[in-house]
């Protein structure tokens, strides 16, 4: 057995001599990339398919360079499609080692041309499971459990290559899953809303942003809106992460675009077709389109203002418009009244 | 105004065909594309009370601020029920909660299991694989622990193999008796194939394919010919009808106005 990542004990080891203090944690995000993500660890990628991917993280990873790195999601799109990208154009700078994996892909907008180049001339290591499977790995992390047993996908070829172990339950005789705990180096995390202590509240689903970030050593949250903690704290049962798990908190509006964040902007549907062209033409053999993407967008730019000031505003503002807006209201009316 | 569509496309006759199969009141796992236009065609012909679930954590939202373009869209939580996350909705799954689920895949074996991984051999050549997919994502969950699985597919002999590369989301495995008991999974299995040319079950004994219907154009020796293995044809297959002009309209004008899912073009 290996750990990728750390291992139970280290990660409890970790947790136990960590700084808990409810202190600010405002910093740059050159800063906190430079603090936490080192080549060769595993970074726990969160959000869901293209739904508040940490693209801004992922952007300034890319722009400072980082090698051999670990890839933990379920279903993820955009950010690690950036960073297979980053790979494939200059993997002296940019490279992963290995992905665990349930779905790399685009849903509506289409497949992942690059993680079809890149497994298919070997260059990146995979290990295969389910979202389930994923997402119960980083609970079992966030609990403190070593394992985690778990009911599917029993009977699938996953497992022949992933860590997975079937054995018989002790209570009922049958044959169970167990999975080991995932403990990513470093959680990324785009969230609506951050207080400056790292309180986080997710609107829309939570996906397995919690579990990531409570699994992992370290975690770097990047927000729509700063709020005001008295505004937080005013619902402490919708703080989806608390503050003692984060470790960097930085204010990025757009921070998941062209993604969906809940209740702020929808799916670009120009943009994510234009990147995604521009990685199938690579996987067709044509460079150009994707390198000009990158210069454009991620190298040309000092940071998400930067690339986003590089979208016409009307865009920008319909992905705005036609998402419906926040509504967190803890009034109500009696029935009948 | 005559009764039944004469334009009705193959994806339209997919989502005809699926929604028809679902039963009111029933939860429903759903992925995205077509198995969500059939849930929602559903919910506005005969069976209202049927229960969405999203595997981003969405229960029971109501789909009508537009048709979701992932699981996890904002358009999947829109007045829903309930809503937390991944392991929220499996965990559901898991106990029971889920009546249906909608899954696919590249690829399918007589016994229903399915290839959403890679094409080429394995165990050798996994981290060399001819073609690279996705990879499951949520649906061998659902193919293990929702009560019944719905199979959406392309119906083309290539995809129709008596042996697929690599059993992503499991079926009835090998066939033999109780083998999904045995191997530890918690729901029945797949219960029916819809394809662009067909509506498929499976023999209760040999957990074999076998044909139900046959959609309009096709014939039993049309389906056979397009598939790569021998289904089981029973003495009563019938001609499944047509979509009617009243389906077609509410595809086309209220669930996928845009023709996001429905008018998209069948992909090699």
């Amino acid at each position: 057995m290996y750990w990728t990542g750390l291992s139970p004990d280290e990660a409890r080891q970790f947790l136990a001599n960590k700084d808990k203090s409810k202190r600010d944690k405002r910093i740059s995000l050159k800063e906190a990339v430079q603090k936490y993500v080192k080549d060769g660890d595993n970074l726990g990628i969160a959000g869901f398919v293209n739904a508040r991917q940490p693209i801004a993280i992922v952007h300034e990873i890319i722009r400072q360079g980082r090698k051999d790195l670990t890839l933990s999601f379920q279903s993820a799109g955009l950010a690690p499609e950036y960073l297979c990208g980053a790979m494939c154009l200059d993997d002296s700078k940019n490279s992963i080692k290995r992905m665990e994996l349930a779905y790399l892909a685009h849903e509506a907008f289409g497949i992942s041309p690059l993680l079809r180049y890149l497994t298919e001339k070997s260059l990146v290591e995979l290990e295969d499971w389910s979202n389930y499977n994923m997402s119960a790995r980083f609970k079992a992390g966030s609990i403190g459990l070593p394992f985690i047993p778990c009911r599917s996908p029993m009977g699938s070829d996953m497992l022949k290559t992933n860590r997975a172990v079937v054995q018989d339950c002790p209570f009922t005789n049958r044959p169970i899953m167990l999975l080991p705990a995932s403990h990513p180096n470093v959680a990324l995390v785009h969230v609506q809303e951050a207080d400056i202590y790292g309180n986080c509240r997710i609107q829309g689903p939570l996906f397995t942003c919690p579990e990531i970030s409570m699994a992992s050593a370290h975690t770097i949250v990047t927000c729509d809106r700063l709020i005001e903690h008295e505004d937080m704290v005013r619902y402490p049962n919708r703080i989806s992460i608390p503050y003692f798990s984060v470790d960097a908190v930085i204010e990025v509006p757009y921070g998941a675009y062209p993604g969906n964040s809940n209740g702020l902007y929808y799916y670009d549907e120009k943009h994510i077709p234009e990147f995604r062209i521009a990685c199938e033409k690579f996987r067709k053999g044509d460079r150009a389109p994707l390198q000009e993407y990158y210069d454009n967008y991620i190298f040309g730019v000092e940071d998400t203002t930067g690339f986003i000031n590089r979208i016409p505003l009307s865009q920008i503002q319909y992905v705005e418009k036609i998402e419906p807006g926040i509504r967190l209201d803890a009034a109500y009316t009696v029935l009948g009244s | 105004m005559p009764k039944y569509s004469e334009d009705f496309t193959p994806q339209e006759m997919i989502v005809v065909a699926g929604s028809r199969t679902l039963i009111d009141n029933k939860v429903v796992f759903a992925g995205t594309g077509l198995p969500m236009v059939a849930i929602t065609l559903a919910q506005l012909t005969h069976g209202p009370g049927i229960v969405p679930v999203f595997e981003a954590g969405a229960v029971g939202p109501e789909l009508s601020r537009g048709l979701p373009l992932s699981v996890g869209g904002s358009r999947t939580t829109y007045k829903a029920n309930y809503l937390l996350g991944l392991n929220s909705a499996f965990e559901l799954t898991q106990r029971g909660f889920c009546d249906f689920g909608f899954i696919g895949g590249a690829e399918i074996d007589p016994y229903g299991n399915l290839n959403s991984t890679m094409m080429g051999s394995f165990p050798d050549g996994y981290n060399k694989p001819k073609t690279r997919l996705p990879g499951s994502g949520g649906a061998s969950d659902m193919a293990c622990s929702c009560e019944r699985t719905i199979i959406i597919m392309v119906h083309e002999p290539r995809r129709f193999n008596e042996k697929i590369d690599y059993i992503t989301s499991p079926g009835y495995l090998d066939g033999s008796p109780n083998a999904r008991w045995r191997a530890g999974m918690a729901g029945q299995g797949p219960y029916r194939v819809i394809t662009t040319k067909a509506i498929m079950g499976f023999d209760d004994e040999t957990k074999r394919m076998k044909l139900i219907a046959t959609l309009p154009g096709e014939t039993v020796t049309s389906v056979q010919e397009a598939t790569g293995f021998k289904l089981i044809i029973p003495d009563d297959v019938y001609a499944f009808e047509p979509p009617t002009v009243e389906e077609v309209r509410l595809i086309r004008e209220v669930i996928d106005p845009k023709g996001y899912f429905v008018r998209k073009k069948i992909k090699e």
